[in-house]
Order: C-alpha cells, then structure tokens, then sequence
C-alpha cells in the first residue's frame, strides 16, 4: 500500500475524550472469582467481572503469580473471534509463573456475550453506518476498563504493563498512559478503506459485503472507520512499542506501516514478519523479556533452543 | 536434554480393540436421525461470483447444526465438493475463497461454536475436556458427527459430484480431517494441516501449552480420573483411527509447534492405512505449518484428487 487515503477527523480528540469520561463516571465494580481449575502451583486464576460503558458487564482472565510481587503484567487484547484465551493458545502457560497475565473479553465475546452476542462475521459491521452506534466505541472502552483494572491491582508493577494484541492493543496504549510496553500486529484499523478495498478475504471482506449490499452508506462508513484508525492514535503513543509488520510486498509489510512509525510519540521498533508463528514468537516474547529485565523469556518447549 | 526428533517420537497411545465397533455403532445412530437440512441464501455474504448460503442440519443427539455453503455462480457440469472443518478457537470462515477456485465448499461450525451452541455451549476452555470420563458422553464423539453429516450435505446437493468430495483444515481441523476421513469413505482426498486430537496424552506431556492444558488442568483437579480419561480420548485420538483412512492424504507439521507437537502429528501420518500419503514437515514453524507457503500443496493436491 504505497498512498493512504482519509485524513484525521475533526473530531477525533473530543470523541475518544468524552468516551473516556463517559467511562470514568462508572463505577467498574469488579467481581473476581477465583478460578481453581486455571490455578496452578505457581500462578492463581481468577475470573473478573467488571462494568464498561453502557453500562456493560464485561469478563477478563486473570493470573496471579505465587510468591511476592510486584510482578510485571501482560495484559492481552482481543484478537477478533469469539473466543478469548488465558493466554493466548500456544504460548507458554509457565509465562503465569513470572508475570502478572490479563486476558479480556470485549462485549459481545464469549463470556461477556449476554445480552450482546456478536457474529462472527458481523461484528466489524455491527453500527457501522453510524459513529455513535458502531459497537467498536464500547469495545475500545472495554479494553480501557481492563487496562484500568489490572494497572490498579497491587500485585502489579506499574513500570511493566505491556498491551498484547492486535489494532485495540495499539488503541488502547494509545489511551491508557498506564501502558508503559506495546507489542502490536496491526491488522484491521490501519486505513481501513484501503485495506478492505484490496481483499477479499474475511474479516475484512465483511466491509466489502455491507458495502455491496449498502452502497449509499459508503461515505458514513467511511467517517465512522476514521475514527478507529491507527494513524490517528500514534500521536498519542507513549509507550515503548514493538509493531510486527507484514513482510515485503505485503499490504501491512514495513514500507505501509512507516507512516505509523513515524507518528508514534514514543520509541517504535519494527519486526518483519517471517510468517512464523515460532520465529515471531519467539522474537516477541525476547523483546519483551529484556524491556521487563526479566531473567530469562517463558517459551514452550519446541520454542526452546 | 535435547528433544528427540519429532519422526523418532513413539506414541503411548494404545488403541482399544473395540474402536472401529464404537464408531460404527456412533456412525449408525447418526444414520437413523433425519439431515432436515434448511438452506438459506445469504445476500449481505454473497458477492457477484459466489452465491453464499447459510445452512443448518441435524445431527447426533438431535443438535441443530450450522455452516455456510459457498457455490461459484458460473458452472459447467458437477463441482467437487469440499468440507472445511474449522480450528478450535476459531469461528468457522465463509469459504469464498475455495468456491472461487471452483469447489462446492461446506464449512462446517460444529457443536458449541457460535450459531451451534444453542442445545450445547461447554465454552473454551472447556470443550476439549466436556464430559470425558466417558467415551459416550465426551464431547467430540457429536463433535466429530457434526462434521461427517457436512458430508452427507454435500452428498445431497445436485450440483456437487458425490465421487469427488474432500476435507481439508488445518488444527482442529486437521484433526477433524483425520476423523472424517476415517469415518466417511465418500471422502477422497484429505489434506490435515498442524492435526489437533491427535496423541492427547502424549501432547500433555510434550506441550505446556493451550489448549492441551486443558487436560493438565483436568488431571490435576481430578487425579482420580486419569484411567477413564486416558480410556476414553483412545477411542477419539487420531492415531487410532487413522487405520481407516484409504484415501489419498497429505499432512503438514510444524516442527516448532507448541499447540499441536509434531511428534503427534508424526505418529497420526505413520497410522494412515492408505498407501498415498505424504507428509510435509516445516522445520522454523510453529503451529502455522508454514501455512503461507503449503497453501499451494494444499491447492495441488486437491485439484489433483477432486478435480480430475
């Protein structure tokens, strides 16, 4: 993708604002079940209920390390499906040993689907035509609210929070100082209308078919995804970030995302794929051990040298 | 101490003597119940090439089941059909992408995915350990009937040639691959990328990963269940079905992959009975199964085995 169409709505800052105060005026009242099936012998698993705007009851896995903390935390965003993990299907489960783990599930995700159950397909498109009503306005606050959550637990060290995930990764470091690590594989809010336009393969495509089937709505559509774009939110960043690009050639590869880069306030490094969930991986989970000043990364076995 | 290599790997895994009389008798009281398939065509999910349909059936235990059926438009003559058969945590996709490459494409959500968890919903965590203290109420034995009656679908559509159809996933849905090869022989080519529900036991003791963990989890909240458990997923595990698999069959593995451990993957593809099988092991790859690059394989070796 060499030329990125759209620019910053107006609006961009006061909207994300009045979202955030919209979220600060409830109160999140957290419920948390411990969870004795997910504890081990080294970490405890909790599950939590907390409220988002909405008001919203939103759910989250949590792990505690055994032993005194503070510990450092990774707090994992939602990927887009139904499900959420613990931690994320294939890493380590021994990362609870040594880290505080947060995994939440945004409205309409298994678990915190009542009364809201997204589709998948759907949920990219669910409000869309509408800025107030895209579904993704509450999902970026649910994210938030985690974020608020987990940064307050006293077992946590304030100086190690990374964000884990996908675009709401991104988004959410962007809005939440308390993020102080990013590591971030931007896939869907990334000049969005650029991207659709150029696949047709899902979740993507979902666009593509409201489009077909709503033509008229394309310039709504359009404002609305404006207001999710990653591009937008990089000023914001403070937080020492990893962004796992595309390799070359690829619509997300470096040369893409380089304006990104750029605009990202704090210090941005860049890995390029090797379309292996082991290479990446193991450079992800390597990076973030020496920004943690930890002794060593958690890999599972076949990850191991 | 270094690993072993994953082709030297020996299976703990035993099969019970009775496993082909389980399934048949599993396989027999699907039969008995009615497909009531309800086609739906879909236009938000259709595009100017591919009619998308939004299909549910009937499966074992009387679960209503649902998937989405993707036909090119433009056709000369009978399809191939294709069964898609989804990862574990995923949702399954629309496959516009392989009824652009000409197939009558069925892709299935079995029990407890969305659309089909109204009757049965354990959750994940949670489906890989849902009942299994005993063979007849563990999860994947509807799980896996789910996906064979997406066979019966196919075999029931005008337009798709019932002496062509193929499965292919990758996951869970290899494994799902491995079972419905297994215990559907109208199935003729069978491509099992990264196989899940292959070598339960010796995976939790290769990987401490989810979703294995699952069972770990188990285990060690109940202890004492350890021999039903171990009984019952022998008669789920790939490795002891993979005896009835005759047709053509590809394999992928990752020989880094924490999910599903190679060595599973491994024991499963020496098992396959039919002569015709390769297995394409990636080393520097993990549970992708340099998916990127094998897609290609993938491709080939259907068009070779359905489209003839």
């Amino acid at each position: 993708m060499t030329t990125l169409s759209g620019a910053k709505p107006a609006g961009f800052d006061s909207f994300w604002q009045a979202t955030l105060d919209e979220l600060a005026t409830l109160p999140p009242a957290p419920e948390v079940v411990e969870m004795p099936l997910r504890s081990t012998d080294f970490a405890t698993a909790y599950g939590v209920r907390l409220t988002s705007i909405g008001p919203y009851r939103i759910f989250g896995y949590l792990s505690i390390p055994k032993g005194n903390g503070p510990f450092p935390a990774k707090y994992y965003l939602p990927r887009y499906g139904s499900v959420v993990d613990l931690v994320p299907q294939g890493t380590a489960n021994d990362q609870r040993r040594q880290c505080v783990t947060f995994s939440v599930s945004a409205r309409g995700q298994r678990l915190a689907d009542q009364p809201y159950a997204a589709s998948f397909p759907g949920l990219l498109t669910d409000g869309i035509a509408d800025l107030s009503s895209y579904v993704y306005r509450g999902i970026v606050a649910d994210c938030c609210r985690g974020l608020e959550y987990l940064a307050g637990l006293e077992q946590v060290d304030g100086n190690r929070i990374a964000a884990i995930g996908a675009d709401l990764a991104f988004t959410t470091a962007a809005l939440c100082s308390q993020i102080t690590h990013l590591v971030s594989s931007p896939s869907l809010s990334y000049a969005t209308a650029d991207l659709a336009a150029r696949t047709e393969a899902y979740p993507l495509e979902e666009i593509n078919d409201y489009l077909r089937l709503h033509p008229s709505r394309r310039e709504d559509v359009h404002n609305t995804l404006s207001y999710f774009d990653l591009r937008w939110f990089a000023p914001r960043l403070s937080a020492t970030t990893l962004l796992m690009a595309g390799s070359d050639g690829e619509s997300l590869d470096e040369v893409a995302l380089q304006p990104l880069v750029e605009s990202v306030k704090g210090s941005c490094e860049v890995h390029k794929s090797q379309h292996s969930g082991y290479r990446d991986g193991v450079f992800s989970e390597e990076w973030l051990t020496r920004q943690f000043g930890l002794p060593g990364p958690s890999l599972p076995p076949h990850w191991q040298p | 101490m270094p690993r072993l290599a994953a082709d030297k790997y020996v299976t703990k895994v035993r099969k019970p003597d009775d496993v082909d009389e389980f399934w048949d008798d599993v396989l027999a009281q699907t039969a008995k119940i009615p497909l009531d398939a309800e086609v739906n065509h879909d236009p938000l999910r259709s595009s100017e090439a591919i009619d998308v349909f939004e299909v549910f059936y009937t499966s074992l235990d009387d679960v209503r089941i649902a998937g989405w059926y993707a036909v090119p438009k433009e056709r000369d003559g009978l399809l191939p059909g294709l069964l898609q058969v989804p990862g574990y945590n995923m949702e399954p996709p629309i496959p516009k992408n392989w009824a652009k490459k000409g197939y009558a494409t069925f892709s299935v959500a079995p029990r407890g995915k969305l659309r089909s968890n109204r009757q049965f919903n354990p959750g994940y965590p949670g489906l890989l350990t849902y009942g299994m203290v005993d063979r007849n109420t563990y999860s994947y034995r509807g799980f896996y009937m789910d996906a064979c009656r997406g066979v019966e679908f196919l075999l029931g559509r005008d337009e798709v040639n019932s002496d062509r159809i193929g499965v292919t996933g990758h996951s869970q849905g290899g494994g799902l691959t491995v079972s419905t090869a297994a215990l559907r022989p109208e199935i003729k080519a069978a491509a099992a990328g990264a196989p899940y529900l292959c070598g339960y036991m010796d995976a939790i003791e290769l990987t401490d990963a989810y979703p294995y963990q699952e069972i770990t989890d188990y285990l060690r909240a109940y202890p004492g269940c350890r021999d039903q458990v171990e009984q019952t997923l022998a008669y789920f595990d790939g490795i002891n079905l993979a005896h009835r698999i005759n047709c053509p069959m590809i394999v992928s593995v990752g020989l880094q992959d924490s999910t599903c451990p190679p060595e599973t993957g491994f024991a499963m593809f020496n098992a396959i009975a039919s002569a015709d099988k390769k297995i394409y092991a990636y080393d520097g790859h993990g549970h992708d199964a340099n998916g990127r690059q094998h897609g290609a394989v993938i491709d080939a070796f259907l068009a070779e085995h359905l489209k003839v």
